[in-house]
């Protein structure tokens, strides 16, 4: 508990105090930081530009981590193979997020191996533009948080009662019906706590946007990091940084009250 | 009249392991039959593979005359009781036992209706508003019957469904179940390891042993007339006594390698061999129950004798322990033990020589 209040409590009261205070001699509360965040068109797109990135990044995780956990799960029968394909999966987590950033801009580089096999194919006509757009950095993002969401679903799949499944066919229900009647409802607190993972770290991520932004795209955590190490200006980092606490905190409760199941114990 | 269920020759592997050997049975409309034995010897996987959970390496399975050993589980017209309820957690109760008809295709409101009567079948008819896990094991296991009748099967086949629950419930259930089968009509395979309680609901006992059946017959039967050394074990206590047939000039005499004792071939002997139709075996294992050997009455010398090894009060009656050369016979006596019999003490057995059931010896 003393631990959690010294790393953890303290450094965001730092941080909230700071929001609420104008930097001037004397202990006097202030709005002023806020509505300088909130009066302003410019912050609203940021935070409408971070917020969108972090929902379709969330969305394309759960899509390509769904059917990729279930593969893992129910498919592979091979012991091994299925501790290859973890272990693939959870290296990258390992290495630095800086590195894989700067993978993902060579490969979406104009003449990156993404662009010369779009062309090849035929796919397109010249290079796409990935660097400095959304779409290179959603796919930086999916690439980086995709497998909190594989094993958030993984686990969810293999605790699922297989029992359960059988009952549905047994009462005549196709695999499919068994599937969106059984099946998904189960693993939906899975798939929830790892798109809520998914979109806190997407919301707060600042290397992957930063490094494939090409610096023509702001996202909440760049301005901050901006007012706190160039500016200096921690008033105003602090009200940015609470802001999006808030939002996200926001969005986080209304996902978790929607992924509790009706019947779940307690 | 053909049968409802008839299994073909049915085989299954797992790796080196014969799970399911050369499996032929056949099940009436209206039948309860209980598959008996203990763990591993095949019930559970003959239950999944007539469910459509398994399919068989060989053989076929039909219902009614058709051939369902291709028909993937949702299309096969039977239901099944799992072992551990396999209620869905996040539904109703009402929701659980209505979801059956409604993959069927009725209504919601007729879907609801029917499994309204289901589960006030079951007596449980004010339930269906509750979540089953805020619900006993008792009421889970009625919410799992219900859903699993209320499709009106032809055939219902039950995984163990009651040895989840204590003692006293189990046996009440037991009755329950029995005669919920008799209203529906509903032909019941239930797969235990309880001999008495397949003895309890069934008409008929297929006791299964290392993936092959042993027997199949009434419980009574089985008990009296084990066809082999297995299930005599298996059913009940039973004592095994080695025995030679003996052609004397009195008539065949059955000498028991145990204290030598001769004993006059009764009429009513009954014998089974292993093999098909060999006359009787002149050698083999001769099985006494339990409640068939009796104490020698005051002085009177019986037919064997030895000494007390170990007096076992149950209260209902006592099991009393007799070493004889060597060799342990239990003796079942009504009621507790006499005093005097104590650890020790000679003791003096006798018994009815109808009473032995012959199990010969292949030669």
């Amino acid at each position: 508990m003393l631990f959690f209040a010294a790393f953890f409590l303290a450094p965001l009261a730092v941080v909230a105090l700071a929001s609420v205070t104008s930097g001037e001699p004397g202990l006097s509360l202030t709005t002023q930081q806020y509505l300088r965040v909130l009066a302003d068109q410019y912050h609203w797109d940021v935070i409408l530009t971070t917020f969108r990135l972090a929902f379709f990044t969330t969305l394309v995780c759960v899509i390509l981590g769904y059917p990729l956990a279930w593969y893992l799960v129910r498919v592979v029968r091979w012991q091994a193979w299925r501790r290859f394909c973890v272990i693939l999966l959870v290296v990258p987590l390992f290495t630095s997020n800086i590195v894989r950033a700067f993978g993902w801009m060579v490969l979406l580089g104009r003449n990156g191996l993404v662009n010369q096999a779009l062309v090849g194919v035929g796919a397109a006509d010249r290079p796409v533009r990935f660097i400095g757009t959304e779409l290179g950095i959603l796919i930086g993002m999916v690439y980086v948080l995709l497998p909190f969401v594989v094993l958030a679903v993984g686990n969810a799949l293999a605790r699922v009662d297989p029992a359960c499944e059988h009952a549905s066919a047994d009462l005549g229900a196709s695999p499919t019906a068994t599937f969106f009647h059984i099946t998904w409802p189960l693993t939906l607190p899975g798939v929830m706590s790892g798109a809520i993972i998914v979109f806190t770290l997407a919301v707060s991520a600042y290397v992957t946007p930063a490094l494939l932004s090409g610096g023509r795209i702001s996202v909440l955590s760049m301005l901050i990091f901006q007012q706190y190490s160039s500016v200096f200006d921690f008033h105003y980092g602090g009200a940015l940084s609470m802001v999006l606490l808030v939002f996200t905190l926001i969005l986080v409760a209304l996902a978790n009250r929607a992924a509790t199941l009706p019947g779940a114990a307690r | 009249m053909s049968a409802l269920l008839t299994i073909e020759d049915v085989s299954m592997r797992f790796g080196a392991y014969q799970a399911l050997d050369r499996i032929d049975l056949d099940i009436q409309q209206g039948e309860f039959v209980a598959l008996l034995g203990p763990s591993g010897c095949g019930k559970t996987t003959l239950l999944r593979a007539i469910a459509g959970f398994l399919k068989p390496e060989s053989g076929r399975i039909l219902i009614d005359g058709q051939d369902i050993s291709r028909l993937p589980a949702h299309h096969r017209p039977l239901n099944t009781v799992f072992q551990n309820y396999a209620l869905f957690p996040h539904m109703t109760v009402l929701e659980n036992v209505a979801y059956g008809p409604r993959r069927q295709g009725a209504s919601k409101a007729d879907a609801a209706d029917r499994a309204r009567a289901a589960l006030d079948m079951v007596g449980l008819a004010d339930f269906g508003p509750r979540y089953p896990r805020k619900m006993s094991g008792g009421q889970q296991q009625r919410v799992a019957l219900a859903r699993a009748i209320v499709n009106q099967p032809k055939l219902l086949l039950l995984d163990e469904p009651l040895s989840a629950l204590d003692l006293k419930l189990r046996k009440r259930m037991q009755l329950e179940l029995k005669h919920l089968q008799a209203k529906l009509g509903i032909a019941f395979i239930f797969v235990t390891h309880d001999q008495e309680e397949a003895m309890t609901m069934a008409d008929r006992v297929v006791v299964m042993h290392a993936g092959r059946i042993e027997q199949v017959g009434a419980g009574t039967d089985i008990y009296r007339q084990p066809a082999t050394r297995f299930v005599a074990e298996f059913i009940g206590d039973a004592n095994f006594m080695a025995y030679t047939l003996a052609t004397s000039a009195t008539g065949d005499t059955l000498q028991l390698d145990l204290q030598n004792l001769r004993v006059p071939l009764a009429g009513n002997n009954t014998v089974n061999n292993t093999v098909k139709t060999l006359p009787t075996p002149t050698r083999g294992v001769a099985v006494l129950r339990p409640e068939d050997l009796r104490l020698a009455d005051g002085q009177a010398t019986g037919m064997l004798t030895g000494t007390v090894a170990d007096v076992i009060n149950v209260g209902s009656h006592s099991m009393i322990h007799v070493d004889i050369d060597g060799q342990t016979v239990v003796s079942r006596h009504g009621g507790i033990a006499p005093s005097g019999l104590r650890p020790g003490a000679p003791v003096s057995l006798t018994f009815a020589p109808e009473h032995l059931h012959l199990i010969g010896e292949q030669p």
